[in-house]
């Protein structure tokens, strides 16, 4: 056994490391104050290959695999949770789906833009009356010669408005339901009757941004179906499995900052005559948070290594998001109270932190359906079928 | 047109804390990274590559761990590495690194320019540039903030006597550039993967480079470390000033000293 990165990751991480510290830290603030990420910090990452990471370098990928896209997650979510979000969303979900289902034409004419950041992904599958019940979709596709027209509305779409390009999934034959009746469509923003509706204000991750999507008598070509006709949910559902250990890294960096800032504070801020880094309750959060951190690291990197070596991963992946999402917020909540009264302050990191990890335990698939996901996982061997 | 970029590996000064008050050093991270200063010359040599072409080496005396600083050279985007690397060169000083430098780039002439760190961030000697422009008979600029090309010379801005100047330098030149003369680029990810999965750095021993038992024979030999010895502590007198003006009255008295 050996549990050492292979050292092209060490030096992708190194450089990643510096890229995050040098061209998104300083930014950081003012992402979450003005509520977008720069399209220049995107073409930066861009133009080293961050927005294509895990794909194989023949469709502009960078050729990382999960591995070096975890890192990259786990260094940006160290930084920057809207910008990690932003780039999750468009490579981890977005082009994600594409690249396991897409036919080798769909991958060169979409995936390989996408890789390099030339075009930026969505992924659409929520809506109003479907969220965690990913089967109960509304949104419909209806064959016409050799077009299938949609009609529906996606709602919390991340990259929503900038996005050029979205995975969307529409029920074809309602008669099915989920397994059958829902397909997977590729989407261009030039398609007409697609819009962008109303944005969304939320608590965290301001940066990123998240809307509606439109879909209004929106043909879409036939050759745009995404993987099998009627076998959308599936498409869907192995993306997403991917999709969760990679947001578990991004919560690993969330949480690796919050020890970080929390360590920081407590060898300078002096009560009853010494640093409070000498107390014993600041030891033991400290000692609790870097515990989590580590078992979550170990969590993450050993899902990414199943991923790239084709093994069973989907009960790993969605430990990882609950792990990690709830490692991320219990740890900056350990470090808001270290920090005390400036915690509560807009005017330090903590305070955006906590904001913005609280997400992390809803998107990409609750905490609880995670659970389910994992028991099912579990009860099956045993014969034991789970449904929600 | 060729580029011979000689780069060193450095400890990480980041990796390393020093605690006055315990008067120790602790390595926290054993990290090894491209030096600085290196960094730099290498960044010139890659906008030379694109502003006039070239063909760009990275050259690199150390020990195994070395090659990674050479991937990362490559990753960068020079075109070859060599690292120059053998047990002779385990005693290597200064002056024994600048041979066997100069050695490799006779191996790869025709060079028409060679670019080094100024200073590296460890030893910060500052001598592998003009030794290596004594050694291959080429004029050096050290101390250089701008290398461009200029129509069969280098125009290079250097630092002089606390100002800057601008100076020209018929290539084939040495020319040493200075650590924060440029932003060195960040190493593109697939070429990071390449330069591990794909790329070779070539392997040159002491022998490959024809060094006799003379070059390779370092200026200064270490025997070994001995220190002066520790001085007598006197005695301290303490207390009240005038308890302790008598006390050092009485003492002085004692030993006949006054």
């Amino acid at each position: 056994m050996d549990f050492t990165f292979p050292k092209e990751y060490e030096l992708f991480r190194r450089m990643v490391r510096e890229f995050a510290e040098n061209e998104v830290r300083p930014l950081a603030r003012e992402i979450d104050r003005e509520g977008r990420v720069p399209m220049e910090t995107i073409k930066k990452a861009a133009a080293l290959g961050l927005m294509g990471v895990p794909f194989p370098q023949e469709y502009g990928g960078m050729g990382g695999g999960e591995t070096g896209y975890c890192i990259l997650m786990e260094e940006l979510g160290r930084v920057c949770t809207s910008t990690a979000t932003v780039i999750g969303a468009h490579t981890g979900i977005g082009a994600m789906a594409i690249y396991l289902d897409g036919t080798p034409e769909q991958k060169e004419k979409y995936l390989t833009p996408l890789a390099r950041g030339e075009k930026i992904a969505a992924f659409a599958l929520t809506e109003a009356g479907a969220g965690s019940d990913a089967a109960a979709i509304k949104t419909r596709a209806v064959r016409d010669g050799n077009y299938f027209i949609l009609n529906g509305t996606k709602q919390y779409i991340t990259n929503g408005p900038q996005a050029d390009i979205v995975t969307v999934m529409a029920v074809t034959d309602p008669s099915l339901g989920a397994r059958g009746g829902v397909t997977a469509f590729i989407v261009e923003k030039e398609f007409p009757g697609f819009r962008v509706g109303s944005h969304e204000n939320k608590m965290g991750i301001r940066g990123s941004a998240t809307s509606e999507l439109i879909f209004e008598d929106c043909p879409v070509p036939a050759e745009n179906v995404l993987g099998q006709f009627g076998a959308g949910f599936i498409t869907f559902m192995k993306t997403l499995d991917i999709g969760r250990a990679s947001l578990g890294a991004a919560c690993l960096g969330g949480a690796q900052a919050a020890l970080e800032l929390a360590m920081k504070w407590a060898k300078v801020r002096e009560q009853f005559g010494g640093p409070i880094a000498q107390k014993q309750e600041v030891h033991f959060m400290i000692a609790d948070m870097a515990t989590e951190i580590e078992a979550l690291r170990s969590l993450i990197y050993r899902t990414a290594w199943l991923i790239d070596t084709g093994q069973p991963h989907i009960k790993e992946a969605a430990m990882c998001k609950v792990f990690g999402s709830e490692v991320a917020s219990r740890c900056i909540q350990r470090a808001l109270q270290i920090y005390g009264a400036l915690g509560y302050s807009r005017d330090y990191p903590i305070e955006r932190a906590f904001r913005d990890a609280r997400i992390a335990e809803i998107f990409e698939g609750t905490n609880e359906i995670q659970r389910i996901v994992i028991a099912s996982n579990l009860f099956r061997p045993e014969g034991v079928r789970i449904s929600p | 047109m060729r580029i011979v970029v000689a780069v060193k590996q450095i400890l990480n000064p980041a990796g390393v804390v020093v605690n006055l008050r315990r008067e120790m050093i602790f390595v926290n991270r054993e990290e090894y990274i491209l030096g600085p200063a290196d960094k730099c010359a290498l960044e010139v040599a890659l906008q030379w590559k694109e502003a006039a072409g070239a063909e760009v080496v990275a050259v690199s005396l150390g020990p195994a761990r070395a090659d990674d600083a050479l991937r990362e050279a490559l990753a960068m985007g020079a075109d070859a590495a060599y690292h120059l690397h053998d047990p002779a060169f385990d005693q290597a000083d200064i002056a024994v690194a600048a041979r066997a430098l100069a050695a490799a780039t006779r191996r790869l002439e025709p060079v028409d320019l060679v670019l080094v760190g100024d200073r590296s961030d460890d030893t910060g000697a500052g001598q592998v540039g003009p030794r290596l422009a004594e050694a291959l008979g080429l004029p050096q600029v050290t101390g250089a903030y701008q290398v461009r090309p200029a129509d069969g010379a280098a125009e290079v801005v250097r630092r002089w006597q606390g100002r800057f100047a601008r100076v020209w330098v018929p290539l084939p030149a040495v020319v040493a550039v200075a650590a924060g003369a440029v932003k060195p680029r960040y190493p593109h990810g697939a070429r990071i993967m390449n330069a591990y999965r794909q790329w070779q750095v070539a392997r040159w021993s002491a022998a490959d480079l024809g060094l006799t038992e003379e070059d390779l024979r370092p200026l200064a030999v270490y025997r070994g470390q001995a220190f002066p010895p520790a001085p007598e502590v006197g005695e301290m007198v303490r207390g009240e000033p005038a308890e302790a003006a008598r006390e050092l009255w009485n003492i002085l008295k004692s030993q006949k000293l006054v």
